[in-house]
């Protein structure tokens, strides 16, 4: 009745075997389905975005490209993924009565399936290589990453198992029953077994084939309760990944009427975010690459996410396999729905710990490094707006922010009065927005520079402004700024989970730049925070702004030959190394733009530090960190300035006032590997305006620049 | 329990904006208005005790109209509801006047204690507090880092910082208690608390309401007139010590020995 395993002894039995595994497999995730179900807040539609969530799940689930980030996992995994879906096809041929290969040997005399068996072989070896790779990894090199379970262990043996057992079937089916057409290695190996009995060799062909079978059926049992569940998950999580900016955090409605604000319970959460939690396999790449859990703080996002994975799945307990029926429900009072207790559990000090929660700084890291696109910060800032906003929890140093962002419209409480104190002494003017309106020449104005609060206020950061603004001037940009106009953008706000003081902010900001009809002009900062916030953020709340940022602004003066700067001697070096902000790297994608600015100037030599690009890592003060005390762990920024040092570079070079701050004083404080503190952090513009011909282009500007500081 | 909280709204201080107009009283439009910071603390330490002993919290304030919109960020904190004595008389009021006036509104409440601030941040003149409770004969418990009511026996003790240490204090309620910073940081509102504060109750009642003659109290009968007011000349430049523990200390010592200052 099925020719191709005539020689299998009870072969029918596989349809039992495997086919009840299979069933049991669908309905235990379709019990996870019921907890997704409790899910409040909306997830992904599934129709939205079709060609882009498709091209996404091509990158990400089948060619892995996140995965080669670490090529040498990313090859061993790639090895396992594709052999296991190229192996599947046999197994889905042995439970489908040889249909498949029927099917394809038709046409072309049996050339298809015999080239598909060659593959197989191959593969096999391939994938049984790749798992001692693996089991290498697990019991031997141990990278820290991983979380070494007897779970772990068993999938690999799973794997390692059904593979080989699959493979040596093979072997003794070829020399008890003769040639598999095209299954070469498999025949090979079989040559020295010809002698052998052939009861014998037919037993262990028997054996081992079963032995396939029972695991696979074993594997489908196993997986809906294992770490390995990614197998079926992945994919779902790579198609449904977030698809806005990395920088834009979910909206918010603060006026809905008996809402909970942020993420409170499991319910609070939406189906893409337990999905999340259900495709973690914790390969621990988050961890590896989170400033936080690197510098011996309690947060670790690989905890979190598995920490509510595990609280979905504590929800779930108890549920049926097979749900009642209404019926049953109503006769028999037999309620199997999901416990409303359960899903009432707060998630912070249950899958993360409180202190976790203000240790993120939203640097994105994680996000980057996640090979099946599992989004942290968003849940970690959604935690953050429930503990600030419905329960006044949060480190006791925020509430002077909050304050003075909200009364003064900037975290430092600096009066706005003094928001102009960095343009004394230059020998320009800086023009306000508003007298430049009153005189009706805002259509000549090329663009506004959105200084930041960071910039007018702290005295280091301030010396930034006063080189960009030269820089402009040299270039002969018409520029002018908001002056107390200006307030803080909110994004420090919005990290820190309070949305309403951020949109307060946003919408008055919003505000002020349509008055003067910013919408149509370009709006310039050197301020990564500043710049997701305009130019990303408000469009949620109505404000679509064309921003760019200072490194990308200055590079396009240089290209467009609008700024000259000195020729260079051709002498000695100097050797940089750029610290890329989190928010334009990793958020925004701006890597290039301050390199290029570095290039130009003369003398310069980039060293680039280990993790730079995407790869960045935070200075510390991103998420509104920089308005906490850090007291866990040892320092971010001690440990960015290390990593910049190690590169022997004589000046750390960046692009956002933040990091200015955290590497100033990182450097400062590392006496003994930066004696005297002669390596300092100087801002790109800062290494541009040192360097600026004193005679520019004369169409442009013609004046004779300043000497800075 | 029933508490009082004295809150006045006062330019931010973090705006630094603080002026006087040509008439030599504040300019309001000068600066943003605050709720007192030490009355936020007073008000704190009555919303721990009425989440302790159950009770409301009542804030009662002198101010021009506009004093409501200050007074709901303090209401966002918690409190149950506002009083708002207000009235075009009372416009440059001097000390005198604005305790006369309050505690002829605290005459039309039922309260176990009124709570004061330490002083405010605008006037600093640190003693109504101290003269509602004469004028209204109430127990004056001063400088409180402690506050324990036992409104079953109708008392109230507090521990009362002074010079060397604290002394403890009881007296029968209703009393009259100066909060100090030592009770705690003001809480953050919540959102829910900003929302609830915007329905809440703000009483609004004229010198008429309170059985006050404009002639002898507000501005009209002010006992103090303010002559001039000046800044304070800014700080000079600041002088950075860096290096170790032993090195910055050596500096410090040299630095303030050049001054003859040691």
């Amino acid at each position: 009745m099925f020719p191709a395993f005539a020689e299998v002894p009870a072969y029918p039995l596989v349809f039992a075997v495997f086919w009840g595994a299979a069933a049991y497999f669908a309905l235990a995730m379709a019990r996870h389905l019921r907890i997704f179900a409790a899910a409040r807040a909306a997830g992904p539609s599934p129709f939205s975005s079709i060609p882009a969530r498709t091209l996404g799940l091509v990158r990400y689930a089948f060619i892995q490209t996140k995965m080669f980030k670490d090529w040498r996992a990313g090859l061993m995994h790639f090895g396992i993924f594709w052999g296991f879906v190229l192996l599947t096809i046999g197994t889905a041929n042995a439970v489908t009565g040889g249909i498949i290969q029927a099917i394809l040997s038709a046409p072309f005399d049996g050339f298809i399936w015999a080239a598909i068996s060659a593959m197989q072989n191959v593969v096999a070896v391939i994938v049984l290589g790749a798992i001692l790779w693996a089991f290498e990894r697990r019991l031997i090199s141990k990278p820290e990453r991983l979380t070494y379970s007897r779970d772990g262990l068993l999938i690999l043996a799973m794997i390692g198992g059904l593979v080989a057992a699959e493979f040596f079937a093979q072997v003794f089916e070829i020399a008890a029953f003769g040639d598999v057409p095209g299954a070469f290695i498999a025949s090979f190996l079989a040559t020295p077994l010809g002698g052998v009995d052939h009861g014998l060799l037919a037993a262990a062909f028997g054996i081992l084939w079963w032995t396939h079978k029972v695991i696979v059926a074993a594997f489908l049992l196993h997986l809906p309760g294992s770490k390995h569940l990614h197998v079926a998950t992945a994919f779902f999580n790579v198609y449904f990944r977030k698809l806005a900016p990395r920088g834009e955090l979910p909206v918010m409605d603060l006026e809905a009427e008996d809402a909970t604000f942020g993420l409170r319970t499991l319910q609070d959460l939406g189906w893409k975010d337990m999905l999340d939690g259900f495709t973690c396999t914790e390969c621990g790449r988050c961890q590896e690459a989170c400033p936080a859990w690197n510098t011996g703080k309690p947060l670790n996002p690989k905890h979190f996410i598995m920490g509510i994975r595990e609280m979905s799945v504590e929800a779930e307990h108890g549920l049926n396999l097979i749900p009642n029926s209404p019926l049953v429900r109503e006769t028999y009072g037999l309620d199997d729905t999901v416990h409303a207790d359960r899903l009432a559990k707060p998630i912070v000090d249950d899958a993360i710990p409180f202190d976790a929660v203000w240790d993120c700084v939203t640097c994105g890291a994680c996000v980057e490094a996640c090979p099946v696109l599992i989004e942290h910060v968003d849940k970690i800032v959604g935690l953050r707006r429930n503990l600030v906003l419905e329960d006044s929890r949060f480190p006791t140093e925020l509430n002077g922010a909050f304050r003075n962002m909200e009364g003064v419209g900037n975290p430092w409480g600096q009066p706005p009065a003094s928001r102009l104190d960095w343009t004394k002494g230059l020998p320009f003017e800086v023009p306000l927005v508003a007298d430049v309106a009153a005189r009706g020449e805002l259509a000549q104005l090329d663009v506004l520079y959105w200084v930041g609060c960071a910039a007018a206020f702290d005295e280091r950061n301030r010396k930034v402004a006063r080189a960009f603004a030269t820089c402009l001037d040299a270039a002969g940009i018409s520029f002018a700024v908001l002056g107390q106009e200006e307030s803080c953008t909110g994004d420090p706000a919005r990290r820190m989970g309070n949305d309403y003081v951020y949109q307060m902010l946003a919408t008055s900001n919003i505000e002020t730049l349509n008055r003067y009809r910013m919408g149509e002009k370009t709006i310039v900062t050197a301020c990564p925070h500043c710049f997701n916030s305009i130019g990303v953020e408000y469009a949620q709340l109505g404000g679509r702004f064309r921003v760019v940022h200072h490194s990308a602004f200055l590079k396009e003066l240089l290209a467009d030959g609008r700024l000259r700067v000195v020729d260079g001697d051709g002498g000695s070096r100097r050797s940089v190394t750029l610290h890329d902000s989190c928010y334009m790297a990793r958020y925004s994608g701006v890597v290039a733009e301050p390199r290029d600015v570095l290039g130009a100037v003369p003398g310069l030599e980039l060293v680039e530090m280990e993790k730079n690009g995407k790869n960045t890592f935070c200075c510390g003060a991103g998420g509104g960190r920089m308005w906490m005390e850090e007291t866990r762990g040892t320092r971010i920024n001690a440990s960015r300035t290390d990593q910049a040092l190690a590169t022997g570079a004589g000046t750390v070079a960046t692009e956002c006032p933040f990091c200015m701050t955290m590497l100033k004083d990182g450097l400062e404080a590392a006496a003994d590997a930066n004696p005297g503190g002669e390596v300092r952090a100087i801002d790109i513009a800062e290494l541009l305006a040192e360097s600026l011909d004193p005679i520019q282009p004369a169409r442009f500007s013609g004046r004779e620049l300043p000497i800075l500081q | 329990m029933h508490i009082v909280v004295l809150t006045k709204p006062v330019p931010d201080p973090a705006a630094a904006a603080e002026r006087l107009g040509p008439d030599m009283r504040l300019d309001r439009a000068a600066s943003p208005a605050v709720v007192n910071g030490n009355d936020e603390y007073a008000l704190e330490a009555a919303l721990k005790l009425v989440e302790a002993h159950g009770g409301e919290v009542t804030l009662l304030t002198m101010a021009p109209p506009s004093g409501a919109d200050t007074m709901r960020k303090a209401l966002a904190m918690g409190a149950t509801r506002g009083v708002l004595v207000t009235d075009p008389a009372l416009a440059g009021s001097c000390v005198r006047s604005t305790d006369e006036v309050l505690a002829a509104a605290l005459r039309e409440l039922t309260f176990d204690l009124v709570f004061s601030g330490f002083d405010t941040s605008d006037g600093t003149a640190g003693v109504v507090g101290a003269a509602i409770a004469a004028r209204l004969g109430l127990p004056y418990l001063s400088n409180a880092a402690r506050i324990e009511p036992d409104p079953a026996a109708g008392r109230v003790r507090v521990r009362r910082i002074t010079p060397t240490g604290y002394d403890v204090l009881e007296a029968p309620m209703p009393a009259l208690v100066v909060c100090t910073q030592v009770l705690g940081e003001p809480r953050y509102p919540s959102l829910k608390g900003i929302m609830s504060a915007r329905s809440k109750e703000i009483a609004s009642r004229s010198l008429a309401d309170l059985g006050l003659d404009g002639g002898t109290v507000g501005g009209a009968a002010a006992t103090t007139e303010v002559l001039d007011s000046r800044k304070p000349p800014p700080r000079g430049a600041t002088t950075v010590v860096r290096g170790t523990a032993e090195e910055g200390a050596a500096a410090i010592v040299t630095l303030l020995a050049s001054r003859r200052l040691i």
